[in-house]
């Protein structure tokens, strides 16, 4: 396949192979891949209408895999994974997000070998505030919403609302 | 080519400033990292063998301060504020969106914060800033800092010590310790 580059971009390098992305989807820049080392056939799978703004950053390590769904935007947040991440529909992720397998994690050339894969899984029509972290096993459920610099490694029932260090639910939107 | 070069390690780390300790087969992703360096003391920066900076750490020295990051440490963009003195041991892991900082860099009592943010304003007279207090923050061999913490001046952290996600530290963190939570309190479930 030829390379593929933003017709916008400022930054040389091509979006890697095995980056799929739907129609009407916006990246900021090639830049959003200078960590990106998945070897997966599909390593980050986009589908349509969704935005990665400035300061995104898909630091996915070989064996890693991120899905992300239809009309979601990710005003750039960090996503950092060696195993999955899905990420749903209608989603809004605020800036300097953190989406990573582990606690003290690091990009995958970085080598920290024998840490576990992490899973953790972002519901349709969810908000994740700005500077929260969602570690593995945060499961957001749908609709739900995760506050400001909340920290998240556990299951969030559908539309509640939690925030807080650790987090906790505030909330619950029905 | 647009200064990629300067954002993918692809730089000449020799044009560094004399005051910076470089050991061996270091990486140092963007050059940038260097901007706000402005140490006056040698060293004022020790890097040791194999350090590994990524993304947008800040190594944020002033005159007066001395910073320095063991071998084999791994740095994801923390922000590095250092009036005086900062050491990282060796091995340690410091991951995204962390801050370290060894000053509140003005002063806390009301009349004096006053006078500084007049000496500090655009056209001011930084000299006429009051006295502004730092404590040497001291990390020890391989701690792990977790994604967005805050660890402020004074600080000792012991060796083996791990900082969870988001926690602000305040307060001295035994060896081997797992601290967790805003404000951090020790925590049992280690999950690192």
């Amino acid at each position: 396949m030829k390379d593929r580059h933003l017709p916008h971009d400022w930054f040389a390098a091509p979006i890697p192979a095995n980056v799929e992305f739907g129609e009407r989807c916006w990246i900021y820049s090639s830049y959003a891949f200078l960590h990106f080392r998945s070897r997966q056939k599909v390593g980050l799978r986009m589908g349509h209408d969704v935005g990665v703004y400035i300061g995104g950053m898909f630091e996915v390590g070989p064996e890693g895999t991120v899905e992300v769904g239809d009309f979601t935007a990710l005003v750039g947040p960090t996503i950092n994974t060696n195993g999955t991440v899905k990420i749903g529909n209608y989603v809004f992720i605020a800036h300097e997000v953190v989406i990573a397998d582990h606690f003290a994690a690091v990009p995958a050339d970085a080598g920290m070998p024998g840490r576990p894969a992490g899973s953790i899984a972002v519901g349709d029509n969810t908000w994740i505030g700005a500077r929260a972290i969602l570690l593995s096993g945060a499961r957001i459920g749908e609709g739900a919403i995760v506050g400001a610099g909340a920290v998240v490694d556990f299951e969030v029932e559908p539309f509640t609302v939690v925030a807080g260090n650790p987090a906790k639910v505030v909330r619950r939107l029905r | 080519m647009n200064g990629a070069a300067k954002i993918t390690n692809d730089w000449d780390y020799s044009t560094l400033p004399a005051t910076v300790r470089l050991g061996r087969d270091c990486f140092l992703e963007r050059e940038g990292s260097f901007d706000r360096y402005r140490s006056e003391r040698t060293p004022g920066l020790i890097l040791g063998d194999r350090v590994r900076l990524y993304g947008f750490t800040d190594l944020n020295v002033e005159p007066d301060g001395m910073l320095s990051i063991g071998d084999d440490s791994i740095v994801v963009g923390a922000i590095f504020m250092c009036a005086q003195k900062i050491t990282i041991g060796e091995r340690v892991v410091i991951s995204y969106n962390v801050t370290i900082a060894d000053s509140d860099f003005h002063p806390t009592n009301p009349a004096a914060r006053k006078l500084d943010a007049i000496a500090n304003s655009p056209y001011g007279d930084k000299s006429l800033r009051p006295y502004i207090e730092t404590s040497p923050v001291e990390i020890g061999d391989g701690v792990w800092v977790g994604i967005g913490a805050i660890i402020l001046k004074g600080v000792t952290i012991g060796a083996g010590a791990r900082i969870g996600a988001g926690a602000v530290i305040t307060h001295d963190v035994p060896q081997g310790a797992y601290y967790a939570g805003n404000p951090a309190r020790a925590v049992k479930d280690d999950r690192a």
